[in-house]
């Protein structure tokens, strides 16, 4: 697993899969979780290269799942990819240790400007 | 807590997402409120120190259309979970644009996707703050913010067939 995608809705994981491919990472193998948890499970023995998952998700959100892996002291770079944006979220998302948070509604070239200095050029 | 949502920023939200996940131009109508036929409405709420709602309406084909062009795809034949999904994603970005113009202190819920011919979504102890008519291609569409009348609680009610996801 290179990349783990984490939104409760499957059409919004299409879509991101989608865009990682039109950011010219086609070779990177990309995992999919509903939710928190499920993430938690599919992390187990992988080390990826980055996680993008959604904030509002049932089960587990998206924060509270950041926090489970960084209170396991897993450094894999984060980034959230949701609809809400506000100060007060972004305040909490890069406390908490993600590394970019990226809006929706978002273009690709928004996914590839926050993939490329993580996962480098394609 | 002040509400900083007004008609014309529901507006820019709803054409940026429009535009920008689904190159769907779309421009604001006076069409009136009304559907008929086979519908669907997505919604989310929004709870905290502002408590209200988001509703998208349009018909089953504007849905489809409307998934086809999200999933860069043929617009499905009918309505299906993909279709509902892409339904309450909508909901779920125009509802977490409108909490991220708000203060802090909202919630966002869950989006809820209701189908079908014959169903009324009432959401009681609320009111109409902003109604917006949408028009492209596929004919008219609504956005709708719903707020919280003081003192009273709100919930959703629903009659009917329809299906809720």
């Amino acid at each position: 697993m290179d990349i783990l995608v984490v939104d409760d809705s499957r059409t919004m994981r299409m879509i991101l899969q989608r865009a990682i491919r039109q950011a010219g990472y086609r070779a990177l193998t990309v995992v999919e979780a509903e939710n928190g948890v499920q993430a938690l499970e599919k992390l187990r023995g992988e080390r990826p290269k980055l996680i993008l998952s959604d904030w509002n998700m049932p089960e587990m959100s998206g924060i509270d799942f950041l926090k489970e892996i960084r209170a396991a002291n897993n450094r894999v770079p984060f980034g959230f990819v949701t609809s809400e944006i506000s100060a007060e979220m972004k305040v909490l998302a890069m406390s908490t240790g993600a590394n970019f948070l990226i809006g929706k509604p978002f273009t690709p070239e928004a996914i590839e400007e926050a993939l490329s200095p993580i996962l480098g050029g394609n | 807590m002040p509400n900083k949502v007004n008609a014309q920023l529901l507006e820019t939200i709803v054409k940026s997402i429009f535009t920008t996940m689904m190159d769907l131009p779309i421009d604001q109508s006076e069409a009136p409120w009304g559907l008929g036929g086979d519908r669907l409405t997505s919604i989310v709420y929004l709870e905290g120190d502002w408590n209200g709602a988001v509703s998208l309406e349009c018909t089953a084909s504007q849905a489809c259309q409307f998934a086809g062009r999200f999933l860069s795809m043929d617009p499905p034949d009918a309505v299906d979970d993909d279709v509902r999904d892409v339904l309450g994603e909508l909901a779920n970005m125009i509802g977490g644009n409108v909490k991220s113009a708000m203060a802090t202190g909202v919630r966002l819920s869950m989006p809820s996707v209701v189908d079908g011919d014959d169903y009324e979504l009432r959401i009681c102890g609320a009111c109409v703050q902003d109604r917006l008519a949408f028009r492209f291609i596929g004919g008219d569409f609504w956005v709708t913010l719903v707020t919280k009348k003081d003192g009273v609680p709100m919930s959703a009610v629903h009659r009917s067939t329809a299906q809720v996801n």
